[in-house]
């Protein structure tokens, strides 16, 4: 077998040779880009985080205590961190922020933001290892496998090979495993350094491995039994080059249509409006209203609930609250859709593996639709706690210490 | 002339007895019609729904009862990108860019919404659109239908026996691409249609939707130059076929996307939480409202008070809170006038590297040029961002304005304490109706016209180099 592969690589041509270099350095590139990225985002993220803690100092000198100061203007970073194998298909850039400014005041109108990313780029796609392993690694394998037997064929030389004994041995799967393994090569040995760089963990490492073995496996298979068929070597480069077509840019682009006109969403615009609305009514409803329906969602606050005719903070966070309750259930229903287009989308999958392997790779990057909506939801999750936290002062009248300000939860220590 | 006639004819019914040919091209012609339909259906309900909103929101806001001038500063309203007609054919950069912004006082939002945050991550893998089947789609059946309509007869000898028979090598080149561009019309045609079709949705859009069918065709007419230069070169109908899928794969999907990582590394942009906190920071040092002593502030107050040759702020002839908002809303819209030109400027930059890039691959230029032509790419989106903070600036002074003429300084000041202050501080709802709705038209016909000029010039120096190519290959040709 070793003499075998020995002998298929000085017998592979000079296009071939030059075409698994060139994915083996566009495979380099998409890893080095990817790690850039995914240290650029931590910098982000580290940057942020620290300007918000000497904005923090800043309010505390013109806040002298007030809590009621402290809910208005304090913000809370909160951030997605890249994973150990976020480098794969990472996320700068992209509509969702990876990192966001959280105010306790209703949280509808925040937890949307885009982040001021260029949508040309985002539009183009990116150059990342998943698309080196999805679009472009199918392609060289294609080209390397298509004419196994139809090259010699047209050679002239099919029937003399095939009449050597254990021709299936000595020859064709030499042959096959070299250039099969000489594509996966160019792919793991990038994928192994950028996860030696990164420090990911063996198991995770691993799958991620295996997701490329199992994309160039399909596409093995595919393309050798079209090579099998009896046809001109161009005839089966041609069907290859169409069925890879189909499967990675027409179904894909066509089922996304179909999913989005199937599942419909709940109107964005309107539920916004209808926050700001409800949030905005609190100032001219009576005070006692809005706090007996705060009461009601926060019974421990009810002998603290009362006002005054003057303005009051507690009463201020109170009236945002009720906002957010008011279109919970319709924000929590676009969310719950976004989840079915992706669950639909996952379906798919199962039929196109080379999907499947894409949904798997940029789950395993953390950059998949349920993590966003992972993130939307740790997000809500955290905004309660900080809300939580700032309640007993509002309510309670108790002034902000230096030491109360610094034991506000941070996104990281949030239990959620 | 009459002799490529013939020979392209011949070359047609040739290709019309390939059942590969013919099933892909019938494919294709779907592809394009659901895709046409889908594009003119989604955008012109993401056209509506967005005008509904809009007027939702204009609506909202005239009709405010009475109330504190600062009250409909918090209130604020919205802005909605709106999406021309033509986006049916392109809708560009949409997906990806918000399509609303809150607009409210003291604060500059970013943009919510947007396509690619509510679908699956199926959108990834790109959009089927028409503007799509002809980048994409289109160039790729064109490979496979020509790639060996000559060297395929050159391989069986006939093209030697042709030339041998009078044809001229040039004539029967010519012939070939004329019958493959036949091919590249029928094949375009669904999307051209859909393209006509959003025209007629907005006559005045008429001339530009030419433009952008002209750069259809250029950009279809440079594969059919290159499928047939590089079917005449090849020494088999295997490496053609190579050789132009590989190109295709490099081409248009490999190096558009290598272009946007390099551009994002190259031009990097700052997170908008960042931005906000830098502008935090900067704030205070021009003037800090919080502190009572401020400079800033402290001058502004003393200015006013020598011009009315008065002592005190309760002796102006104004109020003087509402004149103190309106200097804190110049300071802040400042600077975040500044930092979005920013933001905007390294976003161009990016875009200007793209635009290089598609001197090497025409399929940025052709889709730089359609975007440009549809309304639907980046300067659109950054005009429709300027047009909306020009509008939140203007409503959130004139609320300044009304605050500063319309409420008693003394109620003002004792809004928060008694009841009687705080009903006068109240102005009339009619205030509200008054005010401007938001309107963005967005770019004019000239600015999208010049925005399609640099893929259009790139396209042209393609096609030029590859007619040379291909009429020295045709002279070289010979028996």
């Amino acid at each position: 077998m070793i003499a075998g592969l020995l002998r298929e690589w000085r017998l592979l041509a000079g296009p071939a040779r030059l075409g698994l270099i060139v994915l083996a350095a566009l495979a380099s590139v998409a890893v080095a880009l990817g790690l850039a990225d995914v240290a650029a985002t931590r910098a982000d993220i580290a940057r942020v985080v620290a300007l918000e803690a000497r904005e923090t100092q800043s309010i505390a000198a013109f806040a002298k205590g007030d809590a009621g100061e402290f809910g208005y203007y304090r913000n809370y970073p909160v951030w997605r961190a890249p994973g150990d194998l976020a480098f794969l298909a990472p996320t700068r850039g992209d509509a969702v922020p990876a990192v966001m400014r959280i105010r306790i005041l209703a949280l509808e109108g925040q937890i949307n933001d885009n982040e001021a990313a260029n949508p040309e780029l985002l539009l183009a796609g990116r150059f990342d290892f998943a698309f080196v392993t999805l679009y472009l690694a199918p392609l060289l394998l294609i080209a390397l496998l298509h004419d196994l037997w139809s090259g010699e064929r047209e050679a002239g030389r099919l029937a003399a090979l095939d009449s050597l004994p254990r021709a299936r041995q000595r020859l064709w799967s030499p042959r096959a495993v070299l250039r099969a393994g000489g594509v996966a090569l160019a792919l793991l040995v990038p994928l192994a350094v950028g996860g030696l760089v990164e420090g990911t963990a063996p198991l995770r490492l691993g799958a991620a491995a295996a997701l490329v073995l199992a994309s160039l496996g399909f596409w093995m298979i595919v393309t050798l039994v079209v090579a099998r068929v009896q046809a001109a070597s161009a005839t089966q480069a041609a069907v290859l080059a169409g069925l890879w077509f189909a499967i990675t840019l027409v179904v894909p682009a066509a089922a996304h249509l179909a999913i989005n006109a199937a599942v419909p969403l709940p109107n964005a615009a309107a539920i916004a409006r209808e926050n700001r609305e409800e949030v905005h009514a609190g100032w001219d409803r009576p005070k006692a209203d809005t706090m007996a329906r705060f009461v009601a969602l926060y019974p421990a606050y009810r002998a603290q609930a009362a006002t005054g005719t003057a303005f009051e903070w507690k009463w201020y966070f109170a009236f945002q609250q009720l906002g957010d309750a008011a279109v919970a259930a319709d924000s929590a229903a676009r969310d719950a859709g976004i989840a079915y287009r992706e669950a639909w989308a996952q379906r798919l999958g199962w039929l196109l593996p080379p999907v499947k392997v894409a949904q798997a790779m940029q789950t395993l990057a953390g950059s998949d639709v349920g993590a966003d909506l992972r993130f939307k939801a740790r997000t809500r999750g955290f905004h309660r706690a900080v809300r939580e936290y700032h309640y007993p002062f509002l309510f309670g009248g108790r002034p902000m210490t230096d030491a109360a300000v610094a034991g506000a939860p941070t996104f990281s220590t949030a239990v959620m | 002339m009459r002799r490529v006639r013939a020979i392209s004819a011949a070359q047609l019914r040739l290709l019309l007895r390939s059942r590969l040919a013919v099933v892909a091209l019938v494919l294709l012609a779907m592809l394009s019609g659901i895709a046409a339909i889908t594009g003119a259906t989604q955008a012109s309900r993401m056209a509506a729904d967005r005008e509904t909103a809009q007027t939702a929101a204009n609506t909202e806001f005239a009709n405010q009862p009475d109330r504190h001038p600062h009250r409909m500063v918090h209130y604020g309203t919205y802005a909605l990108r709106p999406l021309g007609a033509l986006a049916a054919f392109d809708p560009g950069v949409d997906a990806f860019a918000g399509s609303l912004i809150y607009l409210e006082g003291h604060r500059q939002n970013a943009t919510t919404l947007g396509a690619a945050r509510e679908s699956s991550g199926l959108i990834r893998f790109g959009q089927l659109t028409p503007a799509f089947v002809l980048r994409v789609l289109v160039p790729l059946l064109l490979v496979f239908v020509g790639f060996a309509m000559i060297v395929a007869e050159r391989q069986a000898g006939l093209f030697t026996l042709q030339l041998t028979h009078g044809a001229n090598a040039g004539e029967l080149i010519a012939g070939k691409a004329l019958a493959l561009a036949a091919v590249a019309g029928v094949a375009a045609l669904p999307a051209l249609a859909a393209l006509a079709w959003a025209a007629a949705q907005s006559p005045a859009e008429a001339g530009i939707a030419a433009l952008m069918a002209v750069a259809a065709l250029l950009w279809l007419g440079l594969w059919v130059l290159g499928i047939t230069l590089v079917s005449a070169r090849a020494r088999s109908a295997q490496s053609a076929l190579m050789a132009l899928v590989l190109a295709w794969a490099v081409l248009v999907v490999l190096v558009p996307r290598a272009a946007a990582g390099v551009a994002a590394l190259a031009h990097p942009l700052p997170t908008k939480a960042e931005t906000d906190l830098i502008i935090h920071q900067e704030l205070r040092a021009l003037g800090d409202s919080h502190n009572p002593n401020d400079p800033h502030f402290a001058a502004f107050k003393a200015g006013l008070l020598k011009k009315y040759g008065v002592s005190r702020v309760e002796d102006l002839p104004f109020n003087y809170r509402g004149a103190l908002s309106a200097e804190g809303e110049r300071l802040t819209s400042q600077l975040f006038a500044r930092h979005a030109a920013d933001t905007a400027a390294v976003q161009m930059q990016q875009h200007r590297l793209l635009a290089l890039v598609g001197v090497i691959s025409p399929a940025i230029g052709f889709a730089q040029a359609s975007m440009a032509g549809a309304a639907t790419d980046l300067a659109s989106h950054l005009a429709f961002l300027d047009a909306a903070e020009a509008h939140r600036y203007r409503l959130i002074q004139s609320l300044n304005g009304l605050h500063t003429y319309q409420v008693r300084g003394a109620d003002d000041a004792a809004r928060n304490k008694d009841p009687i202050a705080e009903r006068q501080s109240r102005i009339s709802a009619r205030f509200w109706a008054d005010q401007k709705p938001f309107h963005h038209d967005g770019p004019t016909m000239a600015d999208r016209m010049a925005g399609m000029l640099p893929g259009l010039a790139a396209m042209l120096l393609w096609a030029g180099l590859l007619s040379w190519q291909l009429v020295r290959t045709g002279r070289q040709e010979q028996p």
